[in-house]
């Protein structure tokens, strides 16, 4: 019981930190950039009472929807992957390890290289963001319709696999026979970013995203139950069906509707939650999935930050950022922490 | 009636692993399965926990089937715990412990004051407080299983079923669960299904054993009266061991068909020899042991020949000539330094009878005891084949010894 409660004291602290840096990572996002705007300036351009133009126009429709998407699809995907380590007790999982973006890269592809453009001479990013969608549904229907049928966990986490390597391989076959120009912006495509988010884009993601993060907290309980396996979850008195059925569609919409709208966005939602796991100190899912919003918003948002800024003017993949600066810090961690955790 | 199973049959798809299992639980009771690996108890326990669908008949839980009893209402009825190992990351003794109490929290699982105090009762009743701030994943087996009969306590459920508990754990965590469980039964009025390996301990601590074999219910009942030698052995398929139900315990037969070491002991006193000299691969042949003495179970479970005698006769003379023989066929003959009484007096004349042979006699009697006992006898004898040997150390040395030579001795020249 001791321990319980420096461990509480512990993930209040922690907690804190968390919303402070949530504050910081929003007013730097939104003040950093080839144009550095400072904090006053800012609330004189939020509250409408600046007459600068520029000022105006690069907060309102570039840097502030766009900050609002990376924290927003940072809270996503960390939450998705902790729901699926969790459900697959597996912690090398992430959100896309069931398929979803190998499903949104083929009908990217299909659209980009493959020519499905409906004759349109320049692709539409609607129409990009839509058929993203539709090969994240698609992919998310098929896995979500096996987690009723199949008797054991793993079982769907290899199907979730080998759709994803289908998928993987038919793009590839695209990408081989795709003109050059159209490959090129296919893999950028491919390697996420938040930049052109709209304010209607961002409007979509957070009445999406939203919703779904209050609902994950509503699945806490039975989450914790199988932390101890699903036999005894079901012993606990866990519906076992009802329960995999909305942890895989609660972490399959939030990975869709990120990569719909990002493309896709790696390691955040495998490292977040490892970070919170050792930061907290706890296995229990209730404070964890608070942390891993606020931690996946602040580190997600701050890496973007990273990308446009680090070589600027021109912007390197969200991707590369994560997992550059997000693999020696897990590693790092790893090897400093007590005990084994899975 | 706690459960009830009418002629269930459980196993997995198509196929049947255990048939026509028809069991009566009463509340408070403790009953066991018993059986080889592979024999379906797990089969049968994972069908009483509704993981596993019957493929026939029916279970009851107090007299409800227990396919139409909802997940959530059964989780107030029934605990496990199970075998299959499981790493919950950083969670302490206590965090695990008080996920037992899942059933009984609310939306969010918030503990409130009543559900922490249960959690601390049940970590009290096996005796594990001291682990609540311990990391399950940095404590020993059995501290491990003591933590999940915890968790499953505070389910405060009316039947616990448990698959192996006691595998992995060392001889104390062993009898500790067992006495843990028993205080559940006796205390709380709790059922407990278990199954089990080790037949002493659910000779000991069980009220019915459910024996399983060939995909059948073998035998059902108390287990003084289900369990005996030849059950087990048929259960178990024991060739190159025996058990007994008298001891409890298994004895290791010597395959050894040849049974040149005559072994003299009584009341006890050979128990350890019989069986160094069975793990060693010796065949054993031994002189006149009393139907009613502990040599005798071990002698006849090591598989020796024995000459016997029937309980507080004096050793007659039939048993006497026949002990003879087996001695004059030894190669050599050990004394257990047993006691000398009225009614063994005759195995210490057949010592003398071998040292007349010209045999060696290893004994573990002290010379002073020899000197008075001859000076009984008035014998004249020559003690020069007695090898006098310290403790039962001494006497494995010493025989070994005395084989290599009499080995040597065969060697050609």
């Amino acid at each position: 019981m001791e321990l319980e409660k420096i461990r509480s004291a512990r993930v209040r602290g922690i907690m804190l930190l968390f919303i402070c840096l949530l504050g910081i990572a929003l007013i730097i996002n939104i003040s950093w950039g080839s144009i550095k705007i400072d904090v006053q300036e800012i609330i004189a351009v939020l509250k409408g009472q600046s007459e600068n133009v520029v000022h105006n126009s690069v907060i309102w429709k570039i840097r502030l929807p766009r900050t609002l998407a990376a924290l927003l699809g940072g809270a996503a995907l960390a939450v998705a992957g902790l729901l699926l380590q969790v459900f697959f007790r597996n912690p090398i999982v992430e959100p896309f390890v069931l398929g979803i973006s190998s499903g949104a890269t083929l009908m990217v592809g299909l659209v980009i290289l493959a020519g499905f453009s409906f004759g349109m001479e320049s692709i539409s990013p609607y129409l990009i963001i839509v058929s993203a969608l539709a090969g994240a549904i698609l992919v998310m229907c098929i896995v979500l319709l096996l987690s009723l049928k199949v008797r054991s966990i793993v079982t769907l986490l290899v199907i979730g696999l080998m759709v994803g390597y289908s998928c993987s391989a038919v793009t590839s076959i695209l990408t081989a026979l795709a003109d050059r120009d159209r490959v090129h912006g296919f893999v950028i495509w491919s390697m996420g970013s938040f930049s052109n988010y709209t304010w209607d884009q961002v409007a979509i993601v957070a009445a999406v995203i939203i919703p779904f993060l209050a609902a994950t907290f509503l699945i806490c309980k039975p989450l914790n139950a199988f932390l101890m396996g699903e036999e005894y979850a079901k012993s606990m008195g866990v519906n076992i069906k009802l329960f995999r059925f909305v942890v895989v569609a609660l972490a399959s919409v939030l990975a869709a509707i990120v990569t719909a709208f990002t493309g896709p966005v790696s390691f955040i939602g495998m490292a977040i939650p490892h970070i919170c796991r050792i930061l907290f100190q706890a296995a229990d899912n209730r404070i964890l999935i608070p942390g891993t919003i606020l931690g996946g918003a602040v580190i997600t948002s701050l890496c973007d930050l990273a990308a446009r800024m680090l070589i600027s003017p021109i912007e390197l993949p969200i991707s590369a950022i994560t997992s550059i600066f997000g693999a020696p810090i897990i590693v790092f961690m790893l090897l400093k922490r007590r005990t084994d955790m899975q | 009636m706690m459960l009830q199973t009418r002629d269930l049959a459980v196993g997995y798809g198509k196929k049947t692993v255990v048939d026509h299992i028809n069991l009566d639980v009463l509340k408070g009771q403790m009953i066991c399965l018993l059986g080889p690996n592979g024999s379906g108890k797990s089969t049968i326990l994972k069908s009483l926990c509704g993981f596993l669908a019957p493929l026939r008949g029916t279970v009851y839980l107090t007299k409800k089937n227990l396919s139409h009893i909802k997940t959530s209402a059964l989780a107030k009825k029934m605990a496990v715990v199970l075998t299959e190992r499981f790493s919950p990351g950083l969670m302490t003794g206590f965090g695990i412990v008080s996920l037992g109490r899942h059933p009984h929290t609310g939306f969010l699982g918030k503990l409130t004051d009543k559900d922490v105090n249960k959690t601390l009762d049940a970590l009290r009743l096996v005796n594990a407080e001291d682990l609540a701030d311990k990391l399950f994943a940095e404590m020993s087996d059995g501290q491990k299983q003591k933590i999940m009969l915890a968790r499953a306590l505070a389910q405060e459920p009316e039947l616990i079923v448990l698959d192996e508990p006691t595998t992995h754990l060392d001889i104390h965590h062993q009898v500790e669960v067992m006495r843990i469980l028993n205080k559940m039964t006796k205390e709380k009025g709790i059922t407990v299904i278990l199954s089990l390996h080790e037949i002493d301990l659910a000779m000991r601590s069980c009220e019915i054993a459910v024996l399983i074999k060939d995909n059948r219910i073998l035998a059902y009942g108390p287990p003084e009266e289900v369990i005996d030698d030849s059950t087990i052995a048929e259960l178990f398929e024991l060739n190159t061991a025996h058990y007994s139900n008298l001891l409890g315990s298994v004895e290791f037969c010597s395959n050894s068909t040849n049974h040149g070491i005559c072994v003299i002991g009584g009341g006890g006193t050979a128990t350890h020899i019989y069986r160094l000299l069975s793990k060693q691969g010796f065949g054993v042949s031994t002189g006149v042991i009393h139907e009613n003495d502990i040599d005798y179970h071990v002698a006849s479970a090591t598989g020796a020949h024995i000459s016997r005698e029937k309980p507080f006769e004096k050793i007659s003379s039939e048993a006497y000539s026949q002990t003879k023989k087996y001695v004059e066929k030894a190669s050599f003959v050990i004394d257990s330094g047993f006691p000398v009484g009225s009614l063994n007096k005759q195995n210490f004349a057949l010592l003398l009878h071998a040292l007349k042979q010209g045999k060696t006699l290893f004994t573990l009697r002290k010379q002073k005891e020899w000197c008075s006992q001859l000076y009984e006898y008035r014998q004249k004898i020559n003690t020069e084949k007695i090898v006098f040997c310290e403790n039962s150390r001494d006497l494995v040395a010493k025989v070994a010894h005395e084989l290599h030579n009499s080995k040597g001795r065969r060697e050609p020249w």
